[in-house]
């Protein structure tokens, strides 16, 4: 369960996140929609403490996140995954290093247990030839698939997605939704997808939420939105 | 106004930078097998650069040594004269600029790479700490090779003037080992290898701050590695410099 309240934030001056609300029940999927620079990765970068808000909470699961330091952040994050726009990838690692990465680092998993749970989750995103390639030799969409393993490979059941189809191509944008919607059902995971793809969020979101300029126009399921009358909500779905 | 407050915010960040780095440390979360990784690297890439600037720094100061020296008819002190420069001064502060040169500006661009990049911010959300995963490291493979580094230094540049000491100045091998065993104490040594322990500490410090602390894409890895740089170089000449007055006040 996650609980968002009177979220505000501002850099410099400039006001990006204004007064922003939602709650999101356990093993639920949200995407976020909206423009580009209306405040969707700040907002998601709030979510597991990564910025830190100028007022309002943030609980998960019950405890308030804001007001923790950042050595009980890193223990919470354990339990959360994460992908970022640009997938932040290790340069200096493998793929497969990449994604075995956290288990290395939060279980006590013998290497061959390791390298099986590794091995299953490329062949899940489709990348089984790629695992010893560098992330600067894959394309965008093998990167952010290589980026979505490593973020799931603990089976956390939170999982927070930043623009995971931007930049992609129709096919590849269907591919990847497609992919983020099966992890996400099969393990019940409670998910926040941020996009501006509208035709994917609209297919895989329990649902949509619209932001605009830092703060909710609108909200509901798919459907809702679509007969929404709104004209800032018809303008962005055009 | 606003730029001095801005100049001591910056020197508290760093400090409590440098205090997460030690603690850190002290807690014993180093992880050594990334800190024999870059050992390795930083060793291994500086060593040669190193070597060449001692043995030739080694070799000058003995040419112009004996040119004056044998002038009062005391040629053999050309053996001390650049077995105690070396050691005592320019090996610590020779070694540690192209160490800055080198290890410094490659820590600093890795880990602004890593940060324009995002992967720092994707350590803290892969719940690990980046301090202790990609800073620490560095900074302790600093701290071990640096001192190796000067080490390696002194007997290069000492072979340096015993080999125009010999062939050039006419000076007997012997007496050349000999005059340069005599004239270097361990307080001699150790005056410059404390140094040496300071610098290690400040240019891991400077050029891992300046690293994790990069904005602005690849105009700013370049920006922010040019400053690590340069920031290290004063570091060193002005630390060098009251280091220097410090140990001579105490040892002479
Ligand atoms: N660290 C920061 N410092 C200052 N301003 C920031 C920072 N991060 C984001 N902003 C500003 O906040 C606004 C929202 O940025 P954000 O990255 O959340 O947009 P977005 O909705 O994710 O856009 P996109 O779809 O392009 O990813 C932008 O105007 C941006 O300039
Ligand atoms: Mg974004």
């Amino acid at each position: 369960m996650i609980k968002v309240a009177n979220l505000k934030k501002s850099f410099t001056g400039q006001a990006v996140l204004r007064d922003i609300s939602l709650n999101v029940a356990p093993g639920e999927l949200i995407v976020i929609l909206g423009e580009s620079g209306s405040g969707k990765s700040v907002f998601l970068q709030h979510l597991i403490g990564l910025l830190k808000p100028d007022s309002g909470s943030i609980e998960i699961d019950g405890v308030d996140i804001t007001t923790l330091s950042e050595r009980k952040l890193l223990k919470l994050r354990k339990n959360i995954g994460y992908l970022f726009q640009e997938g932040a990838l290790y340069d200096f690692m493998t793929v497969y290093e990449n994604i075995a990465f956290p288990l290395h680092e939060h279980t006590r998993l013998r290497l061959k247990e390791i390298k099986e749970k590794v091995l299953n989750i490329l062949k899940l995103v489709g990348l089984e030839k790629a695992g010893m390639k560098f992330p600067s030799e894959l394309s965008g969409g093998m990167r952010k698939r290589a980026a979505l393993a490593r973020s799931v490979v603990l089976d956390s059941k939170i999982l927070f997605c930043d623009e995971p189809t931007s930049g992609l191509d129709p096919k590849k944008s269907k591919e990847i939704s497609d992919l983020i919607n099966d992890i996400s059902r099969r393990s019940k995971c409670t998910t926040v997808i941020t996009s501006h793809d509208i035709y994917n969020s609209f297919r895989i979101a329990d649902r949509l939420v619209l932001i605009d300029h830092g703060q909710i126009i609108a909200r509901g399921k798919p459907e809702e939105i679509e007969l929404s009358s709104d004209p800032k909500v018809k303008e962005f779905l055009i | 106004m606003q730029r001095i407050i801005q100049f001591f915010v910056s020197i508290g960040n760093a400090l409590f930078f440098l205090g997460n780095v030690f603690f850190c440390a002290l807690k014993g979360r180093i992880r050594w097998g990334e800190v024999l990784k870059q050992i390795y690297e930083q060793g291994i890439q500086s060593v040669i650069i190193i070597a060449m600037t001692s043995f030739a720094s080694g070799a000058v100061l003995a040419l112009q040594g004996y040119v004056m020296l044998n002038r009062f008819g005391a040629k053999e002190y050309v053996a001390d004269l650049v077995a105690l420069s070396l050691v005592r001064e320019l090996s610590p502060v020779f070694s540690s600029f192209i160490f800055s040169g080198k290890a410094g500006a490659r820590m600093a661009a890795e880990l602004g790479t890593m940060n324009v990049n995002d992967q720092i911010v994707a350590t803290r959300a892969l719940g690990v700490d980046p301090i202790e995963f990609l800073v620490v490291p560095r900074m302790v493979a600093c701290f071990l090779v640096l001192p190796g580094l000067v080490v390696f230094s002194d007997l290069f540049g000492i072979f340096g003037g015993y080999i125009i000491g010999v062939a050039d100045a006419g000076i007997q091998s012997s007496t050349y080992i000999h005059q340069t065993l005599r004239a270097i104490n361990y307080v001699d040594f150790f005056s410059g290898f404390i140094k040496t322990l300071f610098f290690s500490v400040a240019i891991g410090w400077v050029c891992c701050y300046q690293g994790f602390h990069t904005k602005g894409g690849s105009l700013g890895v370049g920006k922010f590695t040019t400053k690590a740089v340069a920031l290290s170089y004063i570091v060193v000449v002005i630390s060098n410099t009251v280091l220097t007055k410090i140990i001579l006040a105490f040892w002479g």
